[in-house]
């Protein structure tokens, strides 16, 4: 009961009225799935089951019936023919589609993990799982109000569970709706690892980041080159005593500024999300409106410490990063026309526990306090209709080579060794 | 009877010391963990019938912890993780492996998904066909022992058994891989390119095989040196 008190409190921070109603819709559509029990509140009842998955496989009976959709072709009960995310819904849930390879060249230039980057190349094809917390995110997209200030959601559960690729599936979405995307793919491989850590041209107490500032204008460049042309800057901008932007001039000129002349790139990237904060929902006209999705991975990087030293041998807090000072500010709702996209991330983050995998505990209390109020969404492992699509996708895509793992008591034995995580379920497969 | 079965159940020392000898008695019965290993008793052979029996009623030694009662153990690749494990690393050792098998398996299934339909069939994707064929291929017929006699050794062309034969392919290929490649790849892509090789009849290791058949042909008339 008190943990019920305690999430009940939590939910009342949340200032979005649809997410209690849209889980209560969730939940009455999986009644048939889940077990009932009579709490005083339902919605908190499966948050609950998401955040205490037992290791041992003692509570899974084996669910023989299949709730998928009834075409007859056995072949489409792991893919869905629906390519556009926007038409997706519980019905697709559990289904692989495809992206189009035109959009993950734009899309993706760096915004996919390793492996998965590692799978499209020997597949062919880049397929990804409709989820429920990837669903819920789209709904929610679709449903808010953009001239108010932005939502912040927050995509959050264990290692491996699937949040970066939910994150890039609702971002697919919001690319296909034509929002400029503002996609920051690990938020942790600015704070540790950087080569040349310069003190900063523009203010005294700070550090700039040359390679990582270019090498993100590069990949900004290739996603949004046709909004580029389209949106002016609204300020002067000296960068050295001969060099300066206009004001009026096209956003692409800025970008290319950021790229050819590294040293002045971070504060070009600063310059940039300014610009786009001022500009995302002001013009209401047809001509120059755009809504602006801003897709952090590993957010938890920007309030966390940093791995970096100062030359009189110091660390670094993330504060006196001119790269992660500026995306502070884009993470404050203090503008309009978008939304903030967020997911927290263990596995490259600096000084924080193996265990650790809920918000408060990954972001800490400055950063709670700066992301609040945020809608969270809980992205837990795979149930037993995912398992079976993803098995079924394993299989299609000749994947699983041994006999063993072909046979009843090999996919009891996969079962049993991941625990239905889809990422340990993908190494296992990829030797056996 | 307790006596003599207690005799044999006691601390061991062969007769003959060997460099590298179990410390069991004979008597113990090697362990089988595999879950097929009960089969029905009318499928049996005499022999295989009596062995049952044996099984009843002799002690049998301990399992080793890297065998599993699944299905996807497999013995030679174990085998094979264990020569190549150095310093006792076998995390490292079986680390290398999952990947080698995972490399291979991306390598053939990319082939696979880029090919016409018609050539489909013809690619091998499985990892475990492709290492136990290509170690297959590595494997030497016939040896070279070094005889003396009159004062010089002479290079005999020799039968070999077939656990010689596994554990000379086995370390053919794992010494071609450590000392023979360019020093920046890794251990798991360096054992992919070779064993693919061997699964086509090509490659290094392949080529130490037949070198070592020339030989042993070149040598042939001095096979009758040998009295064993």
């Amino acid at each position: 009961m008190k943990h019920n008190v305690i999430v009940i409190n939590q939910l009342i921070t949340v200032n979005n009225l649809l997410f209690s109603t849209h889980l209560l819709t969730l939940f009455l559509l999986n009644m048939n799935l889940h077990k009932l029990s009579s709490r005083l509140c339902p919605t908190v009842t499966q948050k609950f089951r998401h955040l205490h998955i037992q290791s041992s496989g003692q509570q899974l009976e084996a669910v023989a019936v299949e709730t998928a959709s009834a075409e007859p072709n056995p072949l489409s009960v792991f893919r869905t023919s629906e390519q556009d995310p926007a038409y997706h819904s519980e019905r697709q849930s559990g289904q692989y589609y495809t992206f189009p390879p035109a959009h993950i060249q734009k899309l993706f230039p760096h915004g996919l993990p390793p492996r998965f980057q590692l799978q499209i190349k020997t597949f062919n094809e880049g397929c990804v799982m409709v989820r429920p917390p990837a669903l819920e995110l789209i709904s929610y997209l679709k449903r808010a109000d953009y001239s108010k200030p932005p939502l912040r959601y927050v995509l959050y559960g264990d290692t491996g569970t699937g949040k970066t690729l939910s994150l890039c599936h609702a971002l697919h979405y919001c690319y296909t709706q034509g929002w400029l995307i503002v996609h920051i793919p690990d938020a942790h491989l600015w704070v540790k690892n950087c080569k040349e850590l310069l003190p900063s041209s523009s203010r005294p107490s700070r550090f700039d980041q040359p390679i990582q500032a270019s090498q993100w204008l590069k990949n900004f460049k290739i996603t949004n080159e046709h909004f580029l042309s389209k949106i002016k800057t609204t300020q002067r901008y000296v960068w050295t005593k001969r060099e300066s932007t206009e004001m009026g001039q096209p956003l692409g000129e800025l970008v290319d500024q950021g790229v050819n002349r590294m040293k002045s790139s971070s504060d070009v990237v600063g310059a940039v999300l300014r610009e786009l904060r001022l500009q995302a929902g002001g013009i209401t006209e047809g001509e120059g409106a755009f809504k602006l999705a801003v897709a952090v991975d590993g957010v938890n990087a920007l309030w966390g410490k940093t791995s970096l030293k100062k030359e009189d041998r110091t660390l670094c807090e993330p504060e006196e990063l001119t790269l992660i000072h500026n995306l502070r500010k884009m993470m404050k709702n203090n503008w309009s026309g978008g939304a903030i996209l967020t997911a927290l991330s263990q596995t490259g983050s600096l000084f924080t526990p193996q265990s650790a995998y809920l918000p408060n505990e990954l972001l800490g209390e400055e950063g709670f306090d700066h992301m609040e109020p945020f809608v969270p969404v809980s992205v837990s492992n795979y149930d037993e209709k995912e398992f079976e699509s993803c098995y079924l996708y394993y299989l299609d895509r000749n994947w699983l080579q041994h006999p063993h793992s072909r046979s009843e008591e090999g996919k009891k034995e996969l079962i049993f060794l991941s625990n239905k995580n889809p990422s340990i379920l993908e190494r296992l497969c990829a030797f056996l | 009877m307790a006596a003599s079965v207690r005799y044999l159940l006691k601390p061991w020392t062969p007769s003959l010391y060997l460099v590298r000898w179990s410390r069991y008695n004979p008597y113990y019965l090697d362990p089988d963990p595999s879950k097929d290993a009960r089969v029905l008793e009318s499928e049996l052979s005499p022999e295989q019938k009596e062995l049952q029996e044996l099984k009843t009623v002799r002690p049998i030694k301990a399992a080793l912890s890297s065998d599993t009662s699944s299905s996807f153990n497999d013995p030679l690749i174990s085998k094979f993780i264990n020569m190549m494990m150095q310093d006792g690393n076998k995390i490292l050792a079986r680390g290398i492996m999952t990947q080698t098998l995972e490399s291979i398996k991306r390598k053939q299934v990319e082939k696979y998904h880029k090919s016409p339909a018609a050539k489909k069939e013809e690619i091998e994707c499985n990892p475990y066909t492709i290492f136990h064929q290509g170690l297959e291929n590595c494997k030497p017929i016939i040896g070279l022992a070094s005889v003396q006699k009159g004062g010089k050794s002479y290079q005999v062309p020799v039968p070999l058994t077939d656990n010689r034969r596994r554990f000379l392919a086995m370390k053919w290929m794992i010494t071609e891989c450590r000392d023979n490649k360019h020093r920046r790849t890794h251990m798991y892509e360096k054992l992919s390119q070779e064993l693919l090789a061997a699964f086509a009849n090509e490659g290094n290791v392949v080529k130490r095989k037949h070198d070592l058949h020339k030989m042993a042909e070149a040598n042939r008339a001095y096979a009758h040196y040998r009295w064993w």
